[in-house]
């Protein structure tokens, strides 16, 4: 049998498509910096951030078959320990680091309640408890309330070999683009594992899976507590951006947005969660300048993709990328 | 029943004479209905026993016992002596039992060798749950070989789902057996297959007990009395007899519940 099966071309395949949007970044960033721009580099940049929060969607969605109606729980959890952090000591390190953690730990609870059940439940469950989340934080007047946390300090990144500030568009657009691709990264790598690949199993058939020697609910666990860590992570770039969080971004409109993204994009293909929020921040924007009501835009847009692309945009490119490494891989 | 110390039991497991399977006792309802009823039997090593009786009379919910898919209301299960009554599925797995499943239980979208190499994934160490998957030598070499031994080669990379009825059998019985169990129990792993597929399967199950043991639940006679060492009969939840199969065919109880249905 050959070592590279259906799975991990499929994965091959999303590899490439990543490549290409980075090296299309790598030319707008290029473009954007001799311009002088910056409104269109930080609206990239933002669409990144919320690419992170769509890729964590895809795992849960698209891996383990669960749809989480709430992951803006963990994304706003890193969007205000990073503003937090960054208030107090303006390093990106300690502002990860301790998001890292605390997602972790705050995902080991809600994953341990939320994967008590599956399927509807599973998705009503993930709802309320960002409901849950948004609302105490809305009433909080420690974190700003309805207002949230102004003034978060532009930082200095320091990377060891270079340094930069939050505030530059071009800087800070690379810089998020790393984070995205590494995030990317780890999470394509941990699914082409066989962990990853139990994941797969438990969508297939989760009845079979304890038969085969594992626990289903510690397979759950992980993989809840993987995606809520990046969504957190990916939170986490927000303030640095913005220099300000507020309780939008713990509210349903956030979870609803990701997961739109990620069936446009392409369900459980990774990639399809990158390219996805480039095309609807970019379609938000634009068609945001045109009317106010960009919602009903995205509304129709995304009933024409669940009834045309059922696949998503990626469930439609990565095949071809697939025949095309297939037929290269002959000789 | 006799109650014995844990390192007696130990002991007995490590010097080979504790019975590989024994069940004692084992009983669950559903509602007022007895679906296993105070069941005892032991299960020879390396040998072949198989469980008959009529639609309804509790093969399955047996196996669902056993295999830790339900919990029993009263009894014992021990493996090689150890007590596993009432643990879940994947620490009887641990223990080294694994089942197939009377309606086909696959990961249907995935391929044939996926399929399998999920379930022989258990023979690698825990540390190559992180590496990727073909990293996974073993578990891919073990793969190849049912593949090879179930006549599935060609269809390798096709989705399990689109296999034939009889293939997809056969799938069920590889993946069982892909974790080097030492007890397998098959429920009706010929169920519906053609003749000539129902023999072959024969076969495959006779030459599995060289190094397996097997408990089967089979319904067509013919294939029982040919392939079994030893048979239990079971009628209504209840153990109605057992022994070599010519002694059961012959017993008069047996053919009053069991072969005057047939
Ligand atoms: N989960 C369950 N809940 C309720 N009743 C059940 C359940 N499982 C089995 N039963 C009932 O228990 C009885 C025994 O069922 P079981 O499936 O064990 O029979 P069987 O001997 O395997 O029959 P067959 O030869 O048809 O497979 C049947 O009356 C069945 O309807
Ligand atoms: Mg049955």
């Amino acid at each position: 049998m050959r070592m590279i099966d259906a799975l991990t071309r499929s994965m091959r395949a999303s590899h490439l498509l990543v490549a290409l949007l980075v090296a299309a970044s790598l030319v707008f960033a290029a473009i954007g910096a001799a311009m002088g721009e910056t409104f269109y580099l930080r609206l990239a940049t933002e669409a990144l951030i919320f690419a992170g929060l769509a890729l964590s969607v895809d795992i849960l969605l698209g891996y383990n078959g669960l749809l989480s109606l709430g992951q803006a729980l963990y994304f706003g959890l890193g969007a205000y320990l990073s503003a937090l952090v960054l208030m107090w000591v303006p390093s990106f390190w300690a502002a990860f680091a301790v998001t890292a953690v605390v997602s972790a730990v705050v995902g080991l609870i809600g994953g341990f309640i939320a994967n008590r059940v599956r399927g509807v439940y599973f998705a009503l469950i993930t709802f309320g408890m960002a409901q849950v989340a948004a609302k105490v934080v809305y009433n909080t007047r420690a974190l700003g309330a309805s207002d949230g946390l102004i003034g978060v300090p532009v930082i200095d990144i320091n990377l060891g070999i270079i340094s930069f500030s939050s505030a530059s568009p071009a800087g800070f657009f690379l810089f998020v683009l790393g984070v995205i691709v590494i995030l990317y990264g780890v999470t394509a790598y941990l699914l082409d594992t066989p962990f990853g690949r139990l994941l797969i199993a438990l969508r297939a058939n989760e009845r079979r899976v304890p038969f085969l020697g594992y626990r289903t609910m510690t397979l759950r666990l992980s993989a809840y507590v993987i995606a809520a860590m990046i969504a957190a992570l990916s939170g986490a770039l927000y303030p640095m951006l913005r220099g300000f969080v507020s309780p939008e971004l713990l509210f349903f409109s956030t979870s609803g947005n990701a997961v739109i993204t990620v069936i446009v994009g392409g369900v459980g293909t990774l990639a399809g969660a990158l390219y996805g929020s480039v095309l609807l921040t970019l379609l938000k924007s634009v068609v945001g300048s045109y009317t106010e009501h960009h919602v009903i835009v995205i509304g129709l847009l995304f009933m024409g993709a669940v009834i045309f692309l059922p696949r998503g945009l990626m469930g439609i490119v990565r095949p071809a990328v697939e025949r095309m490494l297939t037929r290269r891989s002959k000789p | 029943m006799t109650e014995r110390t844990t390192t007696e039991r130990a002991m007995a497991a490590h010097s080979g004479t504790a019975p590989i399977l024994e069940v004692r006792h084992l009983s669950v309802s559903f509602g007022g209905l007895r679906a296993v009823d105070d069941v005892s039997f032991t299960v020879a090593r390396n040998r072949i026993t198989t469980v008959i009786g009529p639609n309804g009379a509790g093969k399955s919910t047996l196996f669902n016992l056993i295999s830790g898919a339900l919990r029993p209301r009263a009894g014992h299960v021990l493996i090689e002596g150890t007590d596993h009554t009432g643990e879940p599925p994947y620490r009887v797995q641990a223990a080294g039992l694994a089942r197939s499943f009377q309606i086909t239980n696959l990961f249907f979208d995935l391929s044939v060798a996926e399929n399998l190499r999920q379930a022989a994934q258990i023979l690698e160490p825990r540390s190559m749950m992180w590496r990727p998957i073909g990293a996974s030598r073993a578990a891919h070499a073990r793969v190849d070989e049912l593949l090879e031994r179930f006549g599935l080669t060609a269809k390798a990379q096709y989705p399990a789902g689109k296999l034939s009825h009889g293939e997809q059998r056969r799938l069920e019985v590889a993946v069982a057996l892909a974790c080097r169990p030492k007890v397998l129990l098959l429920d009706e792993p010929t169920q519906g297959m053609s003749h000539g597929d129902t023999q072959d399967t024969a076969a495959l199950i006779t030459s599995l007990a060289a190094d397996v043991t097997v408990l089967l639940i089979e319904h067509d006679i013919g294939l029982v009395m040919s392939l079994s060492d030893h048979v239990i009969v079971m009628h209504q939840g209840q153990k109605l007899a057992e022994g070599a199969p010519t002694d059961v065919r012959n017993n008069p109880a047996v053919q009053a519940a069991y072969f005057g249905h047939a």
